[in-house]
Order: structure tokens, then C-alpha cells, then sequence
């Protein structure tokens, strides 16, 4: 028969079964009706129905029942192993039905063989996922006829094609919950039983932060998180993902988040950390020897060095100094740069600071003849910071008023209390800046035309100096006349303005910055 | 109590001897060790009032050096102990050194000078 694609019904395997059994049935009545035939049409011929009528009766009605029990018991014998077959297969296909499936186990299956064989059908669909049987279940759920043949097959098809991705799916609906992981998706499951994503996000800058953002104010809208970590550092099988969120109000899988493993790209960026950290530590070993000799030998040889070979000394000193500075600045912005730059924020005030770079930066003034007035007034209010970090921001702005100031020229740091903030400031009376400059000037490696030529420099100490002061929660900004001077400002919050903060955020400066909201919120994470 | 008798735990011979020479100098008692393993041992068994301990150390980290002194129990209650480092090291094993040591100090920003003054200070 040929099969009519257009036919609306399925064929099923249990529709088999009932038809041979009728066609067998047909076909063995007809046969005996035709041996009943064929033995009348003989015995007549040979006049038998003359001689003995009852005796050819008897023999009719013994052939046909005879014939009838015969063919019954053979077409049982030969059938029978049939019948289990496609009981079986119908089991397996998971078709709909009221038939027991053979179990291979009876003694009957047993004794005559027949066990190997259904035990290779149950094998082979427990090892192959048949199509058909997962077509059967979603069907149960299923609206239309239509979906009966199309749908299933779609979504076994996309989740196997998804496992097999090296990108992670994740679909969570309306109740924050994951309907769907696929195998790449790093998820953890709490003691409940319930799933979740297993990232490290920064500070407050998560999926569910963002998510309810989104809630409160989108229809439709998408984010990126690059270089999300699932673990902390050190720990076995660490992956850097990058976080794609698609939001969609009010849809079954209202979040669908897309997670890229960016490991092979990210991973070389925490090498080259290690990198940096064992070569500041061979860095600085040379620097502590030159350091440390040059004062011990200015110290021993005081009384019988010349005037002038003192001041060779203060220029052996000051150079190694500024040497060791420019190590913290780079060692800092390759930090910053892989956001491992973390501040250790504690009250203190401008003036503790600066006591810690003081005679270092009268030193380098004076070897370079500039004239250095520090007037710090007392009794400022405190501030949270990093002593050591911003002693660095301190000492490269005094260094560039040097550098950009003329020789015998005067520089003045000043500080003043102004409302919730403390100011520093830095003046010289130098060759100043155009505004082209001043707009640029915070750039990484921005160096003027001009002082491209002239002054010796990196063009990342204003860089990594904004960083650690707005890692302090406060602003740096300038103020600068072409060939009249310019003058750096620094603003710090108050300590009493920023400790309620710091004492939540265990006086790290992650909660201090995302309460700004400023762009550096990302910047400050661990130190790998 | 005024700091007398420093042990220096310090594996570079120049940084030691600088050390050394400048803590001598000012008028303090010096023993100098240069591993790990024999700075623990002169620690346990001399009180001394200061111990300047560096970290990248050979045979015993200055990390597991500290924790063995002041990890369970404080075995050099009467000592005081500046950590100095060159080493950048992640923030956990720093902060834990931190809370367990007077002073934790990068040794190219101190001079022996400054490092007087420190002591100083600690006194």
C-alpha cells in the first residue's frame, strides 16, 4: 500500500499487528474452504458420494476441522514470536497501549530463546533516544496536531545542538528561576535543590541588580559582562566568561543569558600579572640595595664629603627615588588595567600623607633648584585613604610641577576643607597647558607634542593618579594657562562622610565606589 | 619595653648586611638569619624584641614562618614583627600577614634610615 503523506493520522506500529492477524484468518478459511473444494470435486469423480453419502459426509467434516485445528495451531506457533516482537516495539516506540510488554525474563522467553532477542530491542532503544518515543511525551502536552509532528523534534534537535556548543545558554523565566542550562552553563545548586549561576560578579554589578533595574524601567534590552571569573583566584579550573543578558518583559524566558568562555584570552592577562608581580620583586630588589646604600654611605661619610659631593649624593638619591616611583606607577596601571587595583582605605589626613613622601619630594625639589612651600594647615578633617597609594598621586604631581616648571621656579601645595571634601593642591608657575592638552591629559600614555620633545616621562602617572583618587570615591582636575603655570586639585571625601560605607564594605573601597556610580566601579577587584 | 635585640630573617646578603650594618650602628643587637627554617628556630629559642621578616625566603616562606610563630598561639608574645617585602602578594595572604604582624612595609620603599625611624616608632 502506498503511504499517503498527506494523511493526517500517524501510522502506528500496534496498527500492524491486528491487521496480519485478520489477513491470516481470511486467508486460512479460504484455503479450507478450497481443500474442502478440491477433496468434494475427488471423491465425487471417484464415486465415493454414490457408493457411501454419510462416509463422504464424515469426511468433509472431518477434514475441515481437522484442517481448521491444524492451521490454527501452526499459525500460533509461527506468529506467536511475531506478536512479542511488535508488542515489544510498540512498548519502546511508546505508543499508547494496553498490552503488557513481553518481559524477557519469563522462564517461557527463557527455555525456547527467545530472551536474547527482546533484550536486544530494549538495549538498542534504551542506547539510541528514539525520536519517536520523545515525540510521544511532549506530544501528551502538546495544543495542536500540528505540533505533534513539528515541535518535538525542533527542541530535542536545538538542546542537543546547545550542549554541544562551547558557549553556555541559560534561560530563567518571570520568577528569577532557570528553566533551561545548557551543559557549558557554569551553574551550582544550593542545599534547596535550586540552581543558580556560579560567577563571581563585581561588587553590586550583577544579573539580578541589572534585572531589576530592567524591571523597573524596560521592555526589551540587552548587557554585557566581559571577564567574568567562576572562581577565585588559585582555584582549580578557574573560566572567564563573557556575560550576554537579553531581557524581554513579561515572556515565558523573560532572561536568556549567553555565556562565551573567554578562558584562552583572559588567562594570559593573569600570567602576565604573576609576570609583573615577580618582576617587581626582582625590580625592586636592585632599587632597595641602591636606596639603602646610598644612605647608609651619605649617612657614614657626612663628615668627610665636600659640599659638593653631597649634593651628588642627594642626586644619587633622588634619582633612585624617582626610579622606585615610576616602578609603583607602572606596577599600579598594569593592576588597574586587569582591575586588581585594590585600595586599603583607613582614616587618616593629608597632612600623614604627605609626611610619608616629605623629605623625598624636598630632596628632589631642591637637587633640581625649584623652591617647594608646602602649607598644609592643621586641623583639616580627616579622610579615608590608602597612605601609600596616595602618596604616589601626591608625589607624581609634585614631580611633573617639576618637570614642567623652570628652574628657580616656585611650587606651592596647599590643602583646604571644602564642604564634604578635603582639597589637595599642587601650583607651579611653569609653562603651563593649552586647553587641546588639558583635555587629553588623563589619557594612558598621553604625552603633549610639546613635552613629547622636551620632558622625559611615561604618560601614565596622571593616568594611574585619576584611578587611585577616584578609587578614593573623589575627583582630580586641573586648571592650566599656557605658559603661565597649572594647578592640580585633588578632592577627597571626608572620612565622615565615607566610614559608615567602609565600615560595611569590610574598608575595602568596592561599596565607597559603586554608591558614586562613577566608571571606576569595576576597577577594583583582588589582586590575583 | 625598648626594643634591644632584632633577629633579621632576610636571604639577600646585601639587603642583610645593610641591615645589619645600619641596626648595629645605631646601637642594636643583630642576629641575622637567612632562611626561613633557621629564623623560626632562632625565634623559638631567643626572646628577642623585634623580628624583621622577609617572605620570599628559602626553606620556609616568611608566610608559613609567622603563622608558625603567631598562627594558634602567640609563641613570641614579648616580641614585636615587621614583615619586609619586595614581593606584590595577593591580598588575602597580605592582609592575614598584616593582622598578625606590627608593621608590614615594601623594602624599596625603606631605607635603613627610615626603617630606625619605624623602629622608633614601634618602641
Amino acid at each position: 500500500m502506498a503511504v499517503n503523506p498527506l494523511k493526517s493520522k500517524p501510522q502506528l506500529v500496534k496498527d500492524f499487528w491486528p491487521r496480519f492477524k485478520r489477513g491470516a484468518v481470511v486467508i486460512i478459511i479460504v484455503l479450507q474452504l478450497l481443500i474442502l473444494v478440491a477433496l468434494a470435486a475427488l471423491l465425487t469423480t471417484s464415486g465415493f458420494f454414490d457408493d457411501n453419502p454419510l462416509g463422504f459426509a464424515a469426511t468433509l467434516v472431518a477434514q475441515s476441522v481437522l484442517g481448521i485445528v491444524a492451521s490454527v495451531v501452526i499459525y500460533h506457533l509461527v506468529a506467536r514470536p511475531m506478536k512479542h516482537l511488535l508488542s515489544a516495539l510498540v512498548h519502546v516506540a511508546g505508543e499508547p497501549t494496553n498490552i503488557a510488554p513481553p518481559n524477557p525474563n519469563e522462564t517461557r522467553f527463557e527455555k525456547n530463546g527467545f530472551k536474547p532477542v527482546l533484550q536486544t530491542i530494549y538495549q538498542l532503544a534504551s542506547d539510541v533516544k528514539d525520536p519517536i518515543e520523545e515525540g510521544a511525551q511532549s506530544a501528551q502536552s502538546a495544543i495542536g496536531p500540528q505540533a505533534q509532528i513539528t515541535q518535538p523534534s525542533v527542541q530535542s534537535v536545538l538542546s542537543s545542538a546547545l550542549d554541544q556548543a562551547i558557549c553556555g545558554f541559560v534561560v530563567l523565566n518571570q520568577q528569577h528561576q532557570i528553566i533551561y542550562a545548557s551543559k557549558a552553563a557554569p551553574l551550582k545548586v544550593d542545599t534547596n535543590g535550586v540552581q543558580s549561576l556560579d560567577l563571581i560578579f563585581n561588587d553590586n554589578d550583577t544579573i539580578e541588580t541589572w534585572w531589576a533595574e530592567c524591571e523597573q524601567t524596560a521592555v526589551h534590552a540587552e548587557k554585557t559582562w566581559p571577564r567574568i571569573p567562576n572562581k577565585l583566584p588559585n582555584e582549580e579550573d578557574r573560566r572567564f566568561f563573557d556575560v550576554i543578558a537579553t531581557y524581554n518583559k513579561g515572556t515565558e524566558s523573560e532572561m536568556v543569558i549567553t555565556l562565551i568562555d573567554r578562558t584562552h584570552l583572559y588567562e594570559v592577562g593573569e600570567a602576565e600579572l604573576d609576570f609583573i608581580a615577580f618582576a617587581a620583586h626582582e625590580l625592586r630588589g636592585p632599587i632597595t640595595v641602591i636606596r639603602g646604600y646610598i644612605d647608609v654611605l651619605s649617612d657614614e661619610l657626612s663628615t668627610v664629603l665636600q659640599e659638593d659631593q653631597k649634593e651628588l649624593f642627594r642626586r644619587l638619591a633622588v634619582s633612585a627615588n624617582r626610579l622606585s616611583g615610576y616602578i609603583n606607577n607602572i606596577l599600579n596601571t598594569s593592576r588597574y588595567d586587569r582591575r586588581h587595583l585594590r585600595m586599603h582605605l583607613a582614616e587618616t589626613t593629608v597632612n600623614a600623607v604627605y609626611d610619608t613622601i616629605r623629605d623625598d619630594m624636598s630632596l628632589r625639589a631642591s637637587s633640581q633648584n625649584r623652591m617647594l612651600s608646602v602649607s598644609i594647615p592643621e586641623g583639616l578633617p580627616t579622610i579615608a585613604a590608602d597612605t601609600a597609594s596616595l602618596g604616589e598621586v601626591f608625589g607624581n604631581l609634585i614631580d611633573n610641577a617639576i618637570k614642567y616648571s623652570n628652574e628657580g621656579g616656585a611650587i606651592e601645595v596647599n590643602a583646604a576643607s571644602k564642604g564634604d571634601f578635603v582639597e589637595w593642591i599642587v601650583s607651579d608657575h611653569g609653562i603651563g597647558m593649552p586647553a587641546s592638552v588639558v583635555s587629553n591629559l588623563f589619557q594612558k600614555f598621553y604625552r603633549s607634542h610639546r613635552s613629547r620633545e622636551t620632558v622625559a616621562g611615561t604618560g601614565i602617572g596622571l593616568y594611574i593618579s585619576k584611578a587611585i583618587v577616584e578609587s578614593h570615591g573623589g575627583s582630580i582636575s586641573v586648571r592650566s594657562e599656557d605658559g603661565r603655570g597649572s594647578t592640580f586639585i585633588v578632592s577627597l571625601p571626608t572620612y565622615k562622610t565615607v566610614a559608615d560605607k567602609l565600615k560595611a564594605g569590610n574598608n575595602g573601597n568596592e561599596t565607597l565606589i559603586s554608591s558614586e556610580g562613577s566608571w571606576i566601579k569595576n576597577h577594583n577587584m583582588y589582586r590575583g | 619595653m625598648a626594643i634591644k635585640t632584632i633577629l633579621i630573617v632576610e636571604d639577600d646578603r646585601f639587603i642583610g648586611e645593610m641591615y645589619v650594618r645600619s641596626l648595629k650602628k645605631a646601637g642594636y643587637e643583630v642576629d641575622w638569619m637567612v632562611d626561613g627554617n633557621d629564623g623560626l628556630i632562632a625565634a623559638r629559642n631567643k626572646p628577642y624584641d623585634l623580628v624583621l621578616l622577609d617572605v620570599m625566603l628559602p626553606e620556609r616562606r616568611g608566610t608559613e614562618v609567622l603563622e608558625a610563630l603567631r598562627g594558634t598561639e602567640d609563641l613570641i608574645p614579648n616580641s614585636k614583627v615587621i614583615v619586609l617585602t619586595n614581593f606584590e602578594q595577593d591580598d588575602e595572604s597580605r592582609m592575614a600577614m598584616e593582622s598578625r604582624a606590627d608593621a608590614y612595609l615594601i623594602k624599596a620603599e625603606i631605607t635603613p634610615s627610615k626603617l630606625l625611624s619605624v623602629i622608633e616608632q614601634l618602641n
